[in-house]
């Protein structure tokens, strides 16, 4: 019976009908490379399932896998974790699917665990905490029906604000066991089927004369009566949501306050008291690798340029009219403090209420940009070469941007799968673009013909007296080249989109859908008698249509992508002492000189991280019986040191007889380091 | 282990100094003495004891160090369950050195219990309300503050430890009880090049040295030593997470505002709290207690948040400005405009979460500390980086030496420093500064329990009235129905109105017999304006408004007869039953 039921589902039927056909091609992935797995991924898991593979993991490779229980969902599922990898070591956090809508990212996380299990050198160095599903009760829809895609874990919530709670969720009318969408004539409508495409809708445009027909519900009944649809779904919190980082109060799906699902605070919790994760990936739906993260958001301090809120300037006694730099506050400020405390940034940032940062930080940039490039030539050199949509940029809430601004170490995001975008479909006769136009010789484009050529000029909207006729005089008369010409188009605005088409996405949607899933990822309009609004059509997309690709095509996309994790975890910053020096200053006083190398590519910590001084410090200790320092700290934390780059420090030591002195380098993200100094005598 | 040694003794000075007094808790109790955390328990389970019938005694979870977080629940069960009365809540102590707060909220338990059935009015507002009271709420705080050598301000944390200086090593060079007098008072040096000369006035305080004149002092800050050796002292004291930063309401991360914890709720106590106080939504009152300065403070907390609905602003008015003249000398004022920003804030979270009208009050002024007892105002310039003497600390001493007979006050005594050598040690004790002696304790704690007596006389009072019951035709009738407040607050808070934070009251019509036709707010009575709502009419969404009413409309058509119910949140719930008799 079950199986039954999840044989209804369009992506599994699809994916039966393009096995048979041996049509299917990846979005991204041309090639498939093979890796020692040992099974293939013939659907995905469902929760309970995913828990079990966990467990079989654990016990493919014994005394390696360790398995935690963080959280119990209020579904009442378990959220677990595994460990693989000794105490003491830099470890990496990779969390998957904290929005339970993305099952792709639950695939990557178990297999990138079997990976790691498999391969005992993967986990020699670093430490492997992976999360495969943070939000298991949202994820379990997927298995369930009708399938309907909603972030919301297994908690109570009262979206409409009225006398019930949960009590008006989508209704399956059409029996097809997808939530799809109802549209219906209406006065009021503002939906008008896309021209050459009906299955679309686009907005009517009242400027042009259009007038809208339709309008869109989700599918569903008004179950409580109160005049709306299917607005108290069952369920509560997106516990990508609900993390502390620009969390949105109030907002349907986040949560009372930052941390109020227990997955969250479960993973608050554990990343806290794990000072050694060094670095976080996650898989969902957002993909630094391809798309770093973007700025722009307002409210951001420029620490160059503060000004001083009235109030607070009175009372300290400067001016208000100007800015200031942080150097310049935080010298102004010293003299005022009590003997014994030391002015910092925080401190001034926390005292003017300067506020978070809400966008990355310009030096992490570089290493994210450097590092996108990089992994784009990794795909191109594995022979990936469709275009796909750009992944999502984070959400506010979520747990990429808390694990960024908040742990202060590097973060990268993977989406493994994005919608292809649908190759243009060439006509016969614009054959002409601009660059070819460029190359073309005088001879070769006056033998275009007048058609192609005016095919050509009203498709990059040239002006109406700009005809063939008069492009083809010039050009006979040598007034002008056809270079020149491409130069002059150049210079003209692109030309404008057809916005009588649909959106983009939704035209992608559906030639994946014809292409690859003979059609069934949207479900065509059928009419139906709905009890409240009458004569309506059901019809729409599969809700999961941009974030399951049908699960054959898991394997060669892990195969894929999944390695260069590996590669990525290289960059880490390691830091270690190197050209140790010891120089007689006279007087059995010596200069201790070392120097602090980051062998690794990223900053240690990240820019970021320098500000919230969230990572755990390094520190460096000079150690030696008999010996005394001068100048130097027994205990230096070392503050900074960029990817590949080296920091100098020095000591003053008094040491009057022979003596071995011990340097040791302590980070828990960044590795340790022991040298012994013979000195003195 | 010098450290271990030290904190031994001044352990029991501090004993010994201030709680010798207090080796009996009895009922009614005794507020000449300030209540270790083990005295407060005592405390409360006595009034327990004492009125099994009227109070609960809840452990609402356990801090960082295990201790117990206590809460008393007080209510009259014969005039219904707490939860279908107006929740009034207090508490004090968040931070660990405030210990007069915890004293304010045992005589507001005291004074209900002891006077209920005596006095009138106290009677009137235990039966009308829950009282919901956790005396300390920072009870590793009060628990160290009392038992280890403290400044008048440290221990005011919560105990997670946190590297201040970075160096890999957690709360390793905190202050040292150099002298073992209990106190963590300060350093001074001879130093002609120092920027301090003693005072001509009072040899005791310290003034600033003008250009041209010679110095005397320089100052050294907090008694201690530099435990670490990293050539800093007291760099790295114990804590610091304020409990009173890591709520989960505008909460920003501790590079924003130092003390606000790793993330909202990090804090055991804190968290266990926020879930005792969400699981009674009844409360609509909220007093935190804190000191000192002498001022009520309402949010917001920052100025980004924007101003509270004009509504919400009446109702703090209405209370602020009488608490002023029940508490003279106090100021009630905008928390961020009038003092700092905050984030993360206990009654930014109860004003905003729990939709209950917050304030703290910041108890005690400095200012009465005077020898002839005419209150001393604060200077208009800053003190916050003032370190030089002023009249108010010369008004204190002439306090501390004719009134306490020295007691807050510790003259400067030479000492051995292992870094500086000769230096002095000397200053405010402990229990002074931001504590009112305990001779005034009896004033300070009355004034402020009044202050929340009288907000709990402002709850909502909402009373029903079917006021008609008419037969228009047939079958069908028209019910109206008018909700009536006596209290200056409405049943629902404006703020929880805009946010949406719950659904707000309820009034329904319904019968077995009966079908609702039609139903709506009246908005003008006397030209009969209904807004009728066009789906579910017998279910109407509503607030009583503060020292007002409203009025609803139902048309019911049937028979027999319909109940009508009134269900609220923060207000109680009303059932009356009408009868839709045919005219005689």
């Amino acid at each position: 019976m079950k199986e039954e039921i999840r044989i209804k589902y369009v992506l599994k039927r699809s994916m039966k009908r393009m096995n048979a056909t041996k049509s299917m091609i990846l979005s991204i992935a041309a090639v498939i490379i093979s890796w020692g797995q040992t099974f293939a991924i013939e659907k995905y898991t469902d929760p309970a399932g995913v828990n079990k593979r966990i467990e079989q993991i654990r016990q493919s490779a014994p005394g390696m896998v360790r398995v935690d229980k963080m959280a119990v969902s209020p579904g009442g599922r378990e959220v677990l974790m595994m460990v693989i990898g000794k105490p003491g070591q830099a470890a990496v956090f990779v969390a998957a699917n904290m929005s339970g809508t993305n099952p792709v990212a639950t695939e990557a996380a178990l297999s990138l665990a079997a990976r790691i299990a498999g391969d005992e050198a993967l986990s020699k160095q670093l430490t492997w905490y992976i999360l495969p599903l943070g939000n298991p009760d949202a994820y379990s829809r997927y298995f369930s029906q009708p399938l309907y895609l909603d972030p919301a874990n297994g908690a109570a919530y009262n979206e409409d604000n009225d006398d019930q709670t949960d009590e008006d969720g989508y209704n399956d009318l059409d029996g097809n066991g997808i939530i799809t969408q109802m549209r219906v004539k209406a006065p009021d409508g503002i939906w008008i089927p896309v021209a050459g495409e009906p299955r679309l809708m686009r907005k009517a445009d009242p400027a042009k004369g259009e007038k809208g027909i339709y309008k869109l519900y989700s599918e569903g009944t008004d179950d409580d009566g109160d005049g709306l649809y299917n607005e108290d779904l069952p369920g509560g919190t997106n516990v990508d949501a609900n993390f502390p980082h620009l969390f949105r109060a109030f907002d349907r799906r986040s949560g009372l306050y930052p941390g109020s699902a227990p997955e969250t605070t479960a993973i608050l919790k554990f990343v806290f008291s794990h000072p050694e994760i060094a670095m976080v990936f996650s898989f969902g739906s957002t993909n630094y690798l391809l798309a770093p993260p973007q700025g722009g958001r307002k409210g951001s301090v420029d620490m160059d340029n503060i000004r001083i809120p009235e109030e607070i300037g009175k009372s300290m006694g400067i001016d208000v009219s100007r800015s200031y730099t942080m150097a310049e506050i935080m010298d102004y400020v010293q003299p005022m403090l009590p003997p014994g405390m030391t002015v910092d940034e925080n401190m001034i940032a926390s005292y003017l209420g300067l506020g978070a940062v809400v966008n990355p930080m310009q030096e992490d940039l570089a290493f994210y940009n450097e590092i996108s490039s990089d992994f784009k030539e990794y795909l191109k050199k594995k022979g990936v070469t469709g275009e796909r949509f750009d992944p999502a940029q984070p959400e506010e809430g979520s747990f990429e941007m808390w694990a960024y601004y908040h742990l202060g170490v590097p973060v990268f995001t993977m989406d493994l799968w994005g919608l292809p975008k649908p190759k243009e479909e060439k006509k016969e006769n614009s054959t002409i673009t601009v660059e070819t136009l460029e190359k073309m010789s005088s001879d070769e484009f006056l033998a275009l013909g007048e058609e192609k050529i005016n095919e050509f000029l009203k498709a990059r909207g040239a002006p109406a007296q700009y005809n063939a006729k008069m492009i083809i005089g010039m050009v006979r008369g040598g007034q002008v080249t056809p270079a020149q010409m491409a130069g002059m188009i150049r210079q003209m605005p692109a030309p404008k989109s057809d916005d009588k088409k649909g959106d983009p996405k939704e035209m992608a949607r559906l030639a994946f859908s014809d292409q690859k899933l003979a059609g069934t990822g949207f479900i065509p309009w059928k009419t139906y008698k709905h009890p409240s609004l009458g004569e309506v059509e059901i019809g729409g997309f599969n809700p999961f249509i941009d974030t399951a690709p049908p699960p054959a095509m898991l394997d060669s996309l892990l195969d894929l992508q999944l390695p260069y994790l590996f590669e990525l975890v290289k960059r880490l910053p390691r830091l270690m002492l190197t050209d140790l020096k010891v120089t007689e200053k006279g007087g059995s006083v010596y200069q201790v000189e070392a120097w602090v190398t980051n062998e690794g590519s990223i900053p240690f910590p990240t820019a970021m991280g320098k500000r919230n001084k969230a990572p755990a410090p390094a520190v460096l200790t000079l150690e030696g019986t008999g010996t005394e320092i001068l100048s130097g700290k027994k205990r230096t934390p070392i503050n900074e040191v960029g990817g590949k780059k080296a920091v100098r420090y020095i000591w003053l030591v008094r040491a009057p007889k022979k003596n071995a002195l011990t340097l040791r380098l302590e980070s828990k993200q960044a590795g340790s380091d022991v040298r012994q100094i013979n000195i003195g005598g | 282990m010098k450290r271990k040694r030290i904190i031994t003794a001044v352990a029991l000075t501090a004993f010994v100094m201030f709680t010798l007094q207090a080796q009996e808790v009895k009922v009614p109790l005794r507020f000449d003495f300030y209540y270790s955390y083990e005295k407060v328990v005592e405390a409360l389970k006595a009034l327990h004891e004492a009125y099994p019938d009227f109070t609960v005694l809840d452990q609402v979870g356990k801090s960082e160090e295990g201790r117990i977080i206590w809460a008393l629940t007080i209510n009259n069960p014969k005039t219904g369950a707490p939860l279908s009365k107006p929740g009034v809540y207090a508490d004090g102590n968040i931070h660990g050195n405030e210990i007069q707060a915890g004293e304010v909220c045992l005589y507001l338990a005291n004074r209900l219990l002891t006077n209920y059935g005596k006095v009138k009015e106290i009677t009137e507002v235990v039966d009308r309300n829950a009282f919901y009271i956790i005396p300390v709420v920072n009870v590793d705080g009060r628990a160290h503050f009392f038992s280890d050598a403290n400044t008048p301000s440290s221990n005011r944390g919560i105990r997670i430890p946190i590297d201040d200086d970075r160096d890999g090593l957690f709360d390793e060079d905190g202050p040292d009880d150099l002298d073992g007098d209990g106190n963590i008072t300060q350093m001074r040096i001879r130093d002609t090049l120092g920027r301090f000369r003693t005072d001509p006035e009072d040899k005791r305080l310290m003034i600033q040295v003008k250009p041209g004149e010679k110095g005397e002092w320089t100052r050294l800050g907090q008694e201690g030593i530099d435990n670490d050796g990293d050539g800093q002292i007291n760099e790295d004291p114990e804590g610091y997470v304020d409990g009173n930063r890591n709520w989960g309401v505008n909460w920003n991360p501790p590079y924003v505002q130092t003390g606000s914890g790793h993330y909202p709720f990090e804090g055991t106590g804190i968290r266990a709290i926020a879930d005792w106080i969400m699981a009674r939504q009844n409360i609509i009152m909220v007093f935190a207690f804190h000191n000192n300065g002498g001022m009520y403070l309402r949010g917001p907390s920052f100025k980004a948040a924007g101003e509270l609905p004009q509504g919400d602003i009446s109702v703090y008015n209405y209370i602020g400005k009488n608490i002023e003249k029940i508490v003279p000398g106090y100021r009630y004022l905008i928390s961020w405009k009038d003092l700092y920003s905050t984030y993360g804030d206990f009654t930014d979270f109860t004003n905003t979460m729990l939709g209950s009208y917050s304030f703290v009050g910041e108890l005690y002024q400095t200012e009465t500390e005077t020898f002839d007892g005419t209150p001393k105002r604060k200077e208009e310039e800053s003190a916050v980086f003032s370190e030089s003497s002023n009249d108010e600390d010369r008004q204190r001493l002439l306090f501390n030496d004719n009134v306490t007979q020295g007691e807050l006050f510790i003259d400067w005594k030479p000492y051995k420093h292992p870094l500086y050598g000769d230096i002095e040690i000397g200053g405010w004790a402990k229990m002074s500064s931001r504590l009112p002696h305990p001779f005034m304790l009896q004033d300070l704690v009355h004034r402020n329990a009044s202050a929340v007596i009288f907000a709990a006389q402002q709850t909502p009072a909402v009373k029903m009235d079917v006021f008609e019951v008419k037969k228009v035709d047939g079958d069908l009738w028209s019910i109206r129905v008018r909700l009536a407040n006596k209290g200056a607050m409405p049943s629902v808070s404006f703020q929880t109105m805009k946010n949406k934070l719950y659904p707000s009251d309820v009034l329904s019509i319904s019968g077995s017999n009966a079908k609702v036709v039609s139903g709506g707010k009246i908005t003008d009575l006397y030209m009969n304006l209904v807004d009728y709502k066009e789906y579910r009419p017998g279910v109407q969404f509503c607030q009583v408004p503060g020292m007002g009413k409203v009025d609803y409309q139902f048309l019911v058509s049937g028979r027999g007869s319909v109940e009508i119910k009134y269900e609220s949140r923060k207000a109680g719930t009303i059932t009356q039953t009408v009868k839709l008799k045919p005219e005689p």
